[in-house]
């Protein structure tokens, strides 16, 4: 347990191994079943959610569910994914309350947390920016620019969002000492 | 020959030696398509399963939706597949003899089955009754929610 904790990071790392050794992080950790349903929960809600967010991009880019309107398709599965999107991150949230000193010191983790903080950013925009006025263009043939870009954006942001998620175990601590 | 000579055979492969000599980043890379596959087949059976239970898209007709996201359905099991037959492969005497392993691909099987057996039928049709709309999708979700929880215990148990 002597890491060399860069002094940016003592503050963030010291905290992470108090989370990491309560009494629910180490119950979280111990738990073999516990810990596999949370992670099971993890992988598919995020499927589920970025699945049917990915059907809703590719609508704004008019390469999927072509049969049904883009108003309809925002409006009625918007709190589908909000409510996957949740389970999301409830399961990831008990994932790093068992293993958030690990993850501290975990550059793929760090990558992952800037990524989903770049992907809510972009999604607020669309929410409150462009999807706003949906209505006015759901009638013209051409989907306009904004709104294709953020489509794009969020494809690509939640993309490498689970890429990150999954070499989590892959990249090497960047805290040099710190429980493996 | 039997199932641990197969396992074996698979292992010693020239497709295996492939993937496990290689850098670890091919696993990764094989972990990640895994996942995207699991994306895509899960997120398209989730909407045409939530449509068929009338629960969103009810104005547009339970076939349309299923055609909308059949294409996506069909790459996600392809990419899973692939994905999994070839970390498979590489690891088959590791894995292979998991009880979980067989687990996953019982309920594999059985998905797969309640897919072409009852779920394709439903979709087609624009008034399926309630009944077997409703078998149709918690059956098919259930299988494949617990294909997916089977699948990530395997690295665990």
């Amino acid at each position: 347990m002597n890491a060399v904790v860069p002094p940016v990071l003592e503050g963030l790392y010291a905290w992470a191994e108090k989370v990491e050794y309560s009494a629910v992080g180490t119950a979280i950790a111990e738990s073999r079943y516990l810990f596999v349903m949370i992670e099971g929960l993890h992988l598919l809600s995020l499927a589920v959610a970025f699945g049917l967010l990915l059907l809703v991009d590719l609508r704004l880019l008019d390469a999927a569910l072509g049969g049904v309107p883009v108003a309809r398709v925002l409006s009625q599965l918007r709190p589908w994914i909000i409510g996957a999107f949740m389970l999301v991150f409830v399961s990831g949230g008990l994932l790093f309350w068992s293993s958030a000193a690990r993850m501290v010191a975990n550059p793929a983790f760090g990558i992952k947390l800037v990524l989903i903080a770049l992907a809510a950013i972009n999604a607020l925009y669309f929410e409150l920016a462009v999807g706003r006025g949906m209505a006015k263009y759901a009638d013209k043939s051409v989907t306009p620019r904004a709104v294709r870009f953020a489509g794009v954006a969020s494809i690509t942001l939640w993309s490498l969002v689970i890429v990150s998620g999954r070499l989590i175990p892959y990249l090497p601590s960047w805290i040099e000492g710190a429980i493996p | 020959m039997s199932f641990a000579a197969a396992l074996d055979v698979l292992q010693n492969s020239a497709v295996a030696h492939v993937i496990s000599k290689s850098n670890h980043l091919v696993g990764a890379i094989l972990q990640v398509a895994h996942i995207f596959g699991i994306v895509l087949l899960l997120a398209s059976l989730v909407l045409a399963t939530l449509r068929l239970l009338g629960w969103t898209l009810v104005e547009t007709p339970v076939p349309v939706v299923a055609r909308e996201v059949r294409r996506f359905f069909r790459i996600g099991v392809t990419l899973a597949a692939a994905s999994g037959t070839l970390m498979f492969i590489a690891t088959a005497k590791l894995y292979g003899v998991k009880p979980v392993f067989g687990l996953k691909m019982a309920l594999f099987a059985a998905a797969v089955a309640v897919h072409v057996l009852l779920l394709s039928r439903v979709l087609r049709q624009e008034n399926p009754s309630q009944g077997a709309a409703r078998a149709a999708a918690i059956l098919s979700l259930g299988l494949w929610i617990g294909v997916g929880f089977a699948g990530r215990m395997i690295g665990f148990v």
